[in-house]
């Protein structure tokens, strides 16, 4: 649930989602599940002539399992924050699995 | 919430490896022809990351050439969440 | 599902603490969250794009276009007036180089099994009826046969790249599965 966690609290922030055969999207992160499918506001893409599909597009749905990367404004994330967070979340996966 | 006691520093599973590596530059070998090098912020038990200040190295095969020598890529993020089914493997890294 | 973390720290900011909404719309219980638990999930995700014309792009490099009808949290789809379009990027073997073709095929009603989903756009009917930038439409013959040319081509030039990066000890990234 971490990085579920996480991506919330990144919503409305413009990041740039790429996916696992190279399309870039850039958009306002709008929302995220459980599975960290993602919904973007507003999007423009990388190398539109490739990929002229997106062009009429104005909101997407991308399935989490096909992304590759979302590349994050660094201004956004509070690492020590998040480092502990993850510090947590691996002590509590390590009294789980025994 | 931890009710494990060893929770410091041992390395009892794999990924208590990657635990002592947060606030570290590793190397991250991917899928696709990719490495990353970055210093690690977060990760979770797929194999989620999130990268800081990470150069990202693409291996390419330059077909303009003769002899299709493989090339590599360079590319820069401040910040960057790098999904787990990429990720091949995970290594401490010192930044030379 | 716990609290974890992240999602506690930033304090929420006054009169903010708990969901907008009735909690337990969608059956979750609520969450200490500045913004209401129910908008993250599968299901408000897809319930914004219920009964609008949407762009679907699959996994094998296929482009619908239709209305979605119904969905479930796998995103598993039912579209209805389904049109398959296939598009060919500019390129030497184009009438005019330059210029991309596209050409659309009637399909119908389609249910979609969620693993083969990329993405989902939905579609700005301002935009919809002009050509996307740089592409004319074509004669579907053409543009079919561009297209199979152009993926096998494609084809070939990953066979061989995957061929040449195993020296190095890399494998191809959609072992099986060409993406486009």
């Amino acid at each position: 649930m971490l990085f579920f966690s996480f991506f919330k609290t990144l919503i409305d922030h413009e990041v740039t989602v790429e996916l696992k055969n190279d399309i870039q999207i850039r958009g306002t992160l709008k929302s995220v599940d459980q599975y960290l499918n993602i919904k973007l506001d507003d999007i423009s893409v990388v190398e539109e002539l490739k990929y002229p599909h997106l062009s009429a597009v104005k909101n997407v749905f991308i399935r989490g399992s096909v992304v590759r990367y979302v590349h994050l404004p660094a201004n956004a994330v509070d690492i020590p924050l998040l480092e502990d967070a993850t510090r947590r979340e691996a002590s509590n996966n390590a009294g789980k699995a025994k | 919430m931890a009710d494990v006691g060893d929770e410091g520093n041992a390395v009892s599973e794999p990924l208590d490896l990657v635990r002592l590596l947060l606030d570290e530059v590793v190397l991250v070998k991917l899928r696709g022809d990719r490495e990353l090098q970055g210093r690690l912020h977060a990760y979770d038990s797929h194999c989620n990351l999130v990268l800081g200040e990470v150069e990202e190295t693409i291996f390419v095969v330059d077909e303009e050439d003769e002899d299709e020598e493989i090339k590599t890529v360079s590319r820069k993020s401040e910040m960057l969440f790098v999904r787990g089914d990429s990720v091949v493997l995970i290594s401490p890294q010192s930044r030379s | 599902m716990e609290n974890l973390s992240i999602s506690d720290a930033p304090p929420p900011p006054p009169g903010a603490g708990g969901p907008m909404m009735p909690p337990g719309v969608l059956g979750r219980p609520p969450q200490p969250q500045q913004l209401p638990a129910q908008m993250f999930t599968t299901a408000a995700q897809l319930l914004d794009l219920t009964d609008k014309k949407l762009m679907v792009a699959l996994r094998d490099g296929r482009k619908l276009l239709g209305i979605l009808r119904s969905w479930d949290q796998y995103a598993n789809l039912v579209l209805q007036s389904t049109k398959e379009r296939i598009y060919v990027p500019p390129g030497p073997k184009n009438p005019n180089p330059n210029r991309g073709l596209y050409a659309d095929i009637e399909r119908g009603v389609f249910l979609v099994r969620g693993e083969n989903v990329l993405l989902l756009g939905e579609i700005d009917l301002d935009k919809d009826d002009d050509p996307p930038p740089g592409y004319d439409v074509g004669e579907l013959k053409l543009v079919q046969s561009l297209a199979n040319q152009r993926k096998q081509e494609e084809k070939n030039k990953e066979k061989h790249k995957v061929k040449k990066l195993s020296t190095l000890g890399f494998e191809g990234e959609n072992l099986g599965d060409v993406m486009f």
